[in-house]
């Protein structure tokens, strides 16, 4: 027999059972006796939203049998297996309203059998805010109530609704568990029919809160199977029929688990032995993803203690990657080699480390998920700084291979042990980052050989890997650029445009962390722009660009280029690390960074520079931009580039110098480029810039004039 | 050569939005010109009035509001000497005791006096929760439940809770949704989406895209205001289409020009009439801005902004 034979054989036992019912109810009541279900306003709520047809008595009821019949073909495909699954549920649908009539209670507690529209509409809210995160349909008995119960609470524990049927139902009274809608646990009935009672909460949500029209088959079964979470578990032994229920759940979009051996369909019909897995199984099939609410550990976790210094005499212990091999690292994986929530420590933890020792540690953080991308490692770990410094009486600082831990005697007693770093990341990469993660572990590695080891052989190369990545990123190499307007609550008009060489002018947000904001936040203030239709490759205009700045503007900008201080500039909202503008008498530009408070030889601080150059409108010759722009190929690229930079602050020249040296060397073939530039040592005005500028024979002074 | 004028009328237009149901039912927005530009082309819907009270009750109000108040003690008076309040087309309630950081009333009390409040008035009513989004969330489902078929108008849906509000008050119980945002476009344009995302029709929305008394960073309040109609009509933004309701009782009457008492600053004159010029100030400046709506809550307030409304619309 083939899994369609299965389905059809028991489609018609079904149809045959409603058949003999409907007329038996008219031989004894006569074709206008009234059938309803209690307390709601949708008929027989499933045949309703699949036909738009409302009945009212039995002689409708025989009519809708007839328009049951027409799902039921039997071609072998699997359109006619759904349909005919769903034709089952129909008929099910028909035998549980039959036991309704004359307003009879065919259910007694704990049973609820039918649930009124106002149980939907309240369970409906929390199924829209993911409160509640799913629907488990359990079906059938366990093997042994043990292991029913235990699958119930494991679902009860999630915040999942769990729908019951058939055996579970004694085997839950037997093991005295608390049910009802309070507890999210609805036994509905032992009849197999019963299990239309679950399928008519998600068709009701469809027609309440999905504005589902009633007849609008397709839409309904579109709407169920991307909004409604449920799923179902079905205990062996399976019959025909409860197959056949199943064909009908699969329609919807339901996932079936058993742990019978039968056919399977990917993603649809999965068979897991082991009962204890059926969670774990079931949420992974219907991508099910819980909120997570709390950080399992026994000390506060909050911003409050971000910014906390435990001082030498107060450390229980430090992990301290300057003087011992240490590191910290995201991978992604594919999602069959993580285990969620699996936190391992490889190696002693700190109770077995001296007081006050230096010692070393490894975490990585395992990742997997569908829209997961490996460019957004380093984006998560670049927060980890941030996640492990919330932790009560934990220090954190550095990144990569060079990071430094504290943790406190105050929070060593407490109780905290190296498990819970794995418990915080965890908690925080799947809460903040739960768009994009599906699965989450934690390897803690304290062993030191393994964190040398790892260090060189995974870690280090990994990290190569990226930066070679971002060396290799060019505006030229990808297909899209992003909209920044974070600002915009401040700076009505300004958009940032973020290419890979051109970071947001606040130096936060690079090209990856911009698609990452994309990707987890589509509605947000980072989105798409397209590159596709060139206007002047020189200055970085693009007609797509400007439509983008134009609509995200609101109309106040025009065009902007991506390469030009002189024509369309961008523009700046106020919160630019730098800002560069033109020194007219040795034809270059100045730099001046935020932090320098001292003049420049424009004749102006970075604050008067700044209140002319932000606000979010166009000042030819001036511009906001980064300190990782300084040393990019793009830099005023119109104009010549970087060897237009004649003066910068001390400071922000020794941090940007090998960068820009290198990007020097490699454009103009210039060694050591930053030695020319001038800054507040060497001149404060004009005129002592251009003779300092003249004696190191500065590239400005024999270009083309600016202007 | 005469002069032409030429009018300023868009192919755009804010959204209509009905509250309330009956003959006292109002239509929020559905104009097609600049904010009170009725000389560019008739404004159908006048702005509106909603009168403020609290579940907190008269206690710390002024004398004038006190006065007008009068004899009403329960919730049901209240409610009704607030509706018949003469410029006054619709009622606001706002469960300020419901904050757990205050008195912290209990759902069920608050739900009850929504009742009251909903089955003695015949003007439309608006809800305002305690600004606890938690609280809100659960305040406003359970709320929205037992006003059913009232068409309430619930506010708000926050970033922070909007799913919890907008699904309950929107899509369970049939009743319009209140989007407010922080004085930001973008935030503002977003919420809608979201909202719109979780299946709620964007004509069941009201925006409130924040508030501030004149003064108090008022500017940012006028420029948010100017950006959102003009991309809501010279720009087609649909996801910004929404009417306008802006609480400005709230604001005008929290700042030192209406709190200080006569005794700390003689020099500024009666407290009470301080008070009512923020609120006047601050509503006319957010008419002219693009309010479609505003909620005041003294009398003298109510009673200006109503001529000011008959006088330019």
């Amino acid at each position: 027999m083939t899994l369609f034979d299965v389905v059809f054989s028991g489609n018609d036992a079904v149809y045959g059972l409603t058949e003999k019912a409907i007329d038996d109810a008219i031989a004894a009541n006569g074709a206008d006796k009234a059938v309803a279900f209690p307390d709601t306003a949708y008929s027989l709520p499933c045949y309703y939203a699949v036909t738009g047809t409302k009945v009212t008595n039995l002689g409708e009821l025989k009519e809708a049998l007839g328009v049951v019949k027409s799902l039921m073909t039997r071609e072998k495909r699997l359109h006619d297996a759904f349909m005919s699954g769903i034709a089952t549920a129909l008929c099910a649908e028909f035998i549980e309203v039959l036991k309704y009539m004359d307003g009879a209670a065919p259910y007694a507690a704990p049973e609820a059998g039918h649930l009124p529209d106002a149980a939907i509409r309240e369970l409906g809210v929390p199924l829209v805010t993911g409160d509640i995160p799913g629907v488990a349909v359990i079906l059938g008995a366990a093997p042994t109530a043990e292991e029913g119960v235990e699958l119930v609470k494991s679902y009860q524990g999630q915040g999942i609704l769990v729908t019951l049927v058939g055996g579970i139902i004694d085997q839950c009274v037997e093991k005295g568990l608390k049910m009802g809608a309070n507890v999210r646990v609805i036994p509905l009935g032992k009849d197999v029919t019963a299990v239309i009672h679950a399928v008519s909460v998600a068709v009701r949500a469809a027609l309440i809160f999905g504005n589902i029209q009633p007849g609008d088959a397709a839409g309904l079964m579109k709407y169920t199977m991307e909004r409604v979470p449920a799923f179902v578990n079905a205990f062996a032994p399976l019959n025909d029929v409860i197959v056949a229920c199943g064909a009908g759940a699969i329609a919807l979009g339901f996932p079936v688990i058993t742990n019978e051996e039968t056919f399977r369909v990917p993603k649809s019909l999965i068979v897991q032995k082991d009962v204890s897995k059926f969670n774990a199984t079931s949420l992974e099939a219907r991508d099910i993803k819980l909120k997570i609410t709390k950080i399992d550990i026994p000390v506060a976790f909050a911003s409050a203690f971000e910014g906390e210094i435990i001082r030498r005499g107060d450390m229980q212990v430090e992990f301290d990657g300057s003087r011992v091999d240490c590191f910290e690292l995201v991978l992604s994986k594919d999602a069959t080699e993580v285990e969620d929530h699996k936190i391992e420590l490889i190696g002693p933890d700190i109770d077995e480390m001296p007081e006050g020792s230096k010692q070393s540690i490894a975490y990585i953080v395992e990742v997997a998920g569908k829209s997961m991308q490996s460019d957004f490692e380093s984006v998560f770990e670049r927060k980890f700084h941030s996640y492990l410094n919330c932790v009560e009486g934990m220090m954190h600082t550095g990144q990569r291979d060079m990071i430094r831990i504290r943790i406190s005697k105050e929070t060593y007693q407490a109780g905290f042990r190296l498990k819970h770093i794995g418990e915080v990341l965890y908690a925080r990469v799947k809460s903040e980052f739960a768009a994009v993660v599906d699965k989450c572990q934690v390897k803690i590695i304290t062993d030191p050989a393994q964190c040398t080891e790892l260090r060189h052989s995974l870690a280090i190369p990994m990290f190569d890997k990226r930066d070679e990545r971002l060396t290799t990123l060019t505006d030229e190499g990808v297909d899209v650029y992003y909209s920044c307007i974070m600002c915009q609550a401040f700076s009505p008009s300004h958009v940032c445009v973020v290419t890979p060489e051109r970071l947001g002018l606040c130096g936060a947000v690079s090209w990856l962390d911009a698609k990452a904001t994309n990707e987890l936040d589509p509605q947000g203030p980072c989105q798409v722009i397209t590159k596709e239709r060139v206007i002047d490759e020189r200055i970085g205009e693009y007609e797509d660009v400007n439509e983008a700045v134009k609509k995200f503007s609101q109309g106040a900008l025009e065009d902007v280029s991506l390469y030009s201080l002189i024509e369309k500039p961008m523009t700046s909202c106020g919160c630019f690390e730098c800002i560069c503008g033109i020194e007219p008498l040795s034809n270059g530009v100045c730099i001046a960074n935020r932090e320098y408070a001292g003049m420049t030889p424009i004749g102006m601080t970075f604050s008067e520079l700044a209140s002319m150059t932000g606000g979010g409108v166009q000042t030819p010759g001036f511009m906001g931009h980064g300190k990782h722009f300084i040393s990019s190929k793009k830099f005023m690229k119109a104009e010549g580039g970087v060897a237009r930079i004649v003066w910068m602050p001390k400071d922000l020249k020794e941090q940007v110098a090998e960068r820009l040296n290198a990007t020097a060397k490699e454009l103009y073939g210039i060694d050591n480029f930053t030695d020319m530039i001038g800054d507040e040592t060497i001149a404060e005005d004009p005129e002592t810039l251009l003779e300092f500028l003249t004696e190191k024979g500065h590239p400005a002074l024999g270009m083309e004039p600016m202007m | 050569m005469p002069f032409t004028g030429k009018s300023g009328k868009f192919n755009a237009a804010i959204r209509t939005v009905e509250i309330g149901t009956g003959d006292k039912a109002v239509k929020l927005g559905g104009e097609n010109v600049m904010p009170l530009y009725s000389f560019d082309a008739p404004i159908e819907n006048a702005p509106k009035i909603g009168v403020l009270i609290t579940d907190l009750g008269m206690e710390n109000e002024v004398a004038g509001i006190k006065d007008y108040y009068a004899g009403a003690s329960s919730f049901a008076e209240i409610a009704k000497k607030a509706e018949e309040m003469p410029g006054a087309d619709f009622v606001v309630l706002r469960f300020e005791g419901a904050d757990p950081n205050g008195e912290d009333r209990s759902i069920e009390d608050c739900v009850a006096i929504a009742k009251e409040v909903g089955d003695a008035i015949t003007a439309p009513l608006v809800i305002e929760g305690c600004k606890n989004v938690e609280k809100d969330a659960e305040l406003f489902t359970k709320v929205a439940e037992a006003l059913q078929g009232k068409n309430v108008l619930i506010m708000s849906a926050r970033e922070e809770n909007y799913k919890a509000v907008a699904a309950a008050a929107g899509l369970a119980y049939g009743q319009k949704v209140g989007a407010e945002s922080a004085v930001d476009i973008n935030l503002a344009k977003q919420l809608n989406v979201l909202i719109g995302q979780l299946g709620v029709d964007p004509a069941n929305v009201v925006m409130n895209v924040g508030s501030a008394a004149a003064g108090y960073g008022f500017e940012y309040v006028v420029s948010t205001m100017d950006r959102v109609k003009a991309a809501a009509l010279s720009q087609g933004d649909v996801q910004l289409q929404m009417p306008i309701i802006t609480p400005v009782a709230d604001e005008a009457w929290n700042v030192k020009e209406a709190m200080a008492s006569e005794a700390d600053m003689p020099e500024w004159g009666s407290q009470e009439e301080r008070g009512i010029d923020m609120e006047i100030e601050t509503a006319a400046a957010v008419l002219a801005s693009g309010s479609n709506a505003v909620i005041l809550k003294h009398p003298a307030s109510v009673a200006t902004i109503s001529k000011l409304i008959n006088e330019l619309v």
